[in-house]
């Protein structure tokens, strides 16, 4: 059996949990306390195949190429400005995400690849300045059905 | 000044309080008083397109009780806290906050199956 998706998602919470300087590392939390900060969460969120024409020309259960689109959200808070705190570990996870070596082994290229989509970020105050940046990361990998 | 510990919190646990075990890692159990706070919670999800009904446990614990008992904030996250007949975990919590101050007042516990 082999699920790709889920080894994606598997290895992407390892990668980030291992960003400097973050404290606490979850897939799919979505409570935390400012006492967790920084934190990253990993959500499993969305996949597709690409092409709807694609389906069509072939019978059920051929291999198709999905698209996942995992969200990242880092979050802090800081004393000071916590725009540049997360700038800093948006440019670990980037590189971090990028240039894995599991990652892309899973993805297998040329038919598979991982880019970086992009980002958005929320702020607010609370005991201080908090704020959180949602990356968006595309994995493209080939999807078997024969082999789940 | 109003004491809101003396006058307000521990009347209201002696009332509706029910007897609770805390423990945290290798610390045993401790006795403390809460007040269970499981409430109904409906998921919406698969796209809005179907509801999961179900409950979010949840329990208040006096803040100065924790304190005077050696719990500290620290100990919060993956405590387990047993009452009124089941073992959860915590998995959050909430600061309530309180006119005397933020260590004097309560914290909400939110809560998960004990696997």
């Amino acid at each position: 059996m082999t699920d790709v998706r889920e080894q994606i998602l598997a290895r992407l919470l390892e990668v980030v949990a291992a960003i400097p300087g973050i404290r606490s590392a979850y897939r799919n939390n979505v409570d935390l306390t400012s006492e967790q900060l920084p934190a990253v969460i990993v959500f499993d969120s969305d996949e597709e195949t690409l092409t709807a024409d694609f389906l069509s020309k072939h019978p059920p259960g051929s291999n198709s190429v999905v698209q996942m689109t995992p969200e990242i959200v880092i979050a802090e808070q800081t004393v000071g400005q916590v725009g540049s705190a997360l700038s800093v570990m948006r440019r670990e996870l980037i590189k971090g995400v990028l240039f894995d070596p599991q990652l892309i082994q899973i993805v297998r290229p040329p038919n598979g690849t991982i880019y970086y989509l992009n980002c958005q970020t929320d702020v607010g105050w609370m005991r201080s300045m908090h704020g959180a940046l949602l990356a968006h990361f595309v994995f493209k990998y080939s999807l078997k059905p024969a082999d789940l | 000044m109003i004491d809101y510990s003396a006058l307000l919190y521990d009347p209201v646990f002696a009332e509706l309080g029910v007897e609770a075990t805390f423990s945290a890692g290798t610390a045993g159990e401790v006795a403390i008083t809460v007040i269970d706070d499981t409430r109904a919670k409906t998921a919406v999800v698969g796209g809005a397109q179907m509801e999961v009904r179900s409950v979010g446990p949840g329990a208040f614990a006096r803040i100065p009780e924790l304190d005077g008992k050696g719990i500290s904030r620290s100990d919060y996250l993956d405590a387990m806290l047993t009452f009124n007949g089941r073992a959860w975990v915590v998995r959050s919590y909430e600061l309530r906050g309180s006119p005397n101050g933020e260590d004097l007042g309560l914290v909400r516990f939110l809560l998960k199956e004990d696997t």
